[in-house]
């Protein structure tokens, strides 16, 4: 048993110190990477009840329930953000992009406390794999938040399909990286491939009707 | 195993698709593609997630949200697709017959759930109603042209495939060919097929 709140206190000090210090992007960055923390740590505590409310393992609820969970929570930063600020796009996508990083990074150290630091190339392909996942889906939120539609209550329906869209492939993700060997290798370079490919052929790129 | 290698021929029939909604929707910088490829692969996520679960552990999922949130976000990929191919028409909301769609979906969502789930099969037949409803009202609107007409057709269609399959489910669990569950199902496969031409005649009109 890990106490994760623990690990909370202990990485989220010195970046709360840094956003007292610091101005502007400098901060704004810093408190969606701490606020993407914050969403690890609280959905750890709603995905582990709600899988004893449903009577589920942990194994069964990281593909059956922390998926919608996690996803959900990484969102609301976000939604706070949008609904009360009102920022310019670029700061969305970089908040969106920032908070999955924060995510992705609290969701790996974590990892590394249960499971040991001792197989490097597993962990190389954990942090670039996770941490890929984590980044596709801010994307795809983004991207959604703000090409796709044009209307306020037709981005309340897409950004609801997308939660819906991120959240299967993060359960796909899951189940592949809980298995071994090949299956485990195709999980981790899933994401990144779609990484690459969004650099490769999409970057700078934004629909028209 | 049919439903294995159904389920795999779905997912193949549905990532070509994906593969051409994605290459349109870069190519023409289009939304409307791009709307067009989250919901094919929004329903292969679905699928393959279930596909997965019946290989990696052999059962279908103990709680099937995941999936149902995927064939959700398809449905509403194809509501807003619909919408924003669609010309207003402020007259045609006033015709009882779109009305029919969400009767309908009504009636076969309190069926579903004398059978099975409540909240599942109530936003199921929400989602169904609006497409139903949406995609009459767009065969029956006065300002939409001929090739406007292809896509709510192909969504008609497909919507009532799906009520096919549903209902097929309920009356028979056979894991043969004979089930009528598969057959809707590769009706519903070959019909993802056929959204490229009427999404590509809804893109052009």
């Amino acid at each position: 048993m890990i106490y994760i709140e623990n690990i909370y206190i202990c990485l989220a000090a010195p970046l709360f110190l840094a956003i007292l210090c610091l101005r502007r992007d400098g901060r704004r960055s810093l408190i969606f990477v701490l606020a993407g923390m914050s969403a690890c740590l609280l959905s750890a505590y709603v995905s582990t009840y709600l899988a004893g409310a449903a009577g589920i393992d942990q194994a069964t609820a990281s593909y059956e329930i922390s998926p919608a969970v996690e996803e959900i929570m990484k969102s609301l930063p976000l939604l706070f953000f949008i609904l009360v600020f009102e920022p310019e796009r670029r700061f969305v996508r970089s908040g969106t992009l920032l908070v999955a990083v924060g995510f992705a990074t609290f969701e790996n150290v974590c990892f590394l406390t249960s499971y040991g630091t001792s197989d490097l190339l597993s962990l190389v392909i954990r942090g670039f794999g996770t941490g890929a996942m984590h980044v596709v889906c801010g994307m795809i939120v983004s991207i959604g938040l703000f090409y796709l539609w044009d209307r306020i209550w037709l981005r309340v329906v897409g950004t609801f399909a997308l939660l819906c869209f991120v959240t299967t492939f993060h359960a796909v993700f899951n189940i592949f990286v809980s298995q071994t060997g090949v299956i485990f290798w195709i999980g981790s370079l899933i994401p990144l491939s779609a990484v690459l490919v969004y650099l490769l052929f999409f970057r700078g790129r934004t629909a028209k009707p | 195993m049919i439903e294995v290698v159904e389920n795999a021929l779905q997912i193949a029939v549905l990532v070509i698709c994906s593969v051409i909604a994605v290459y349109k929707a870069v190519h023409y910088n289009s939304r409307t593609w791009a709307l067009a490829a989250f919901f094919f692969i929004s329903w292969v996520m679905g699928d393959i997630y279930w596909l997965v679960c019946l290989l990696f552990y052999d059962t279908t999922p103990q709680i099937s949200i995941v999936s149902d949130l995927s064939w959700y976000a398809s449905y509403m990929f194809l509501y807003l697709m619909l919408l924003r191919t669609s010309k207003p028409d402020p007259g045609s909301t006033k015709q009882a017959l779109p009305w029919l769609g969400p009767l309908f979906a009504a009636g076969m969502a309190v069926f579903f759930m004398l059978k099975g789930e409540i909240l599942n099969n109530l936003i199921y037949g929400s989602l169904m109603g609006l497409l139903l409803f949406s995609s009459i009202n767009r065969l029956i609107n006065r300002t939409t042209d001929r090739n406007q007409r292809f896509l709510p057709a192909m969504i008609l269609v497909f919507c009532l495939l799906e009520y096919g399959l549903w209902i097929s489910s309920c009356f028979w669990t056979s894991d043969t060919l004979a089930n009528p569950y598969y057959w809707f199902d590769v009706l519903l496969t070959v019909s993802f097929l056929f959204f490229l031409p009427a999404i590509r005649k809804a893109v052009s009109a």
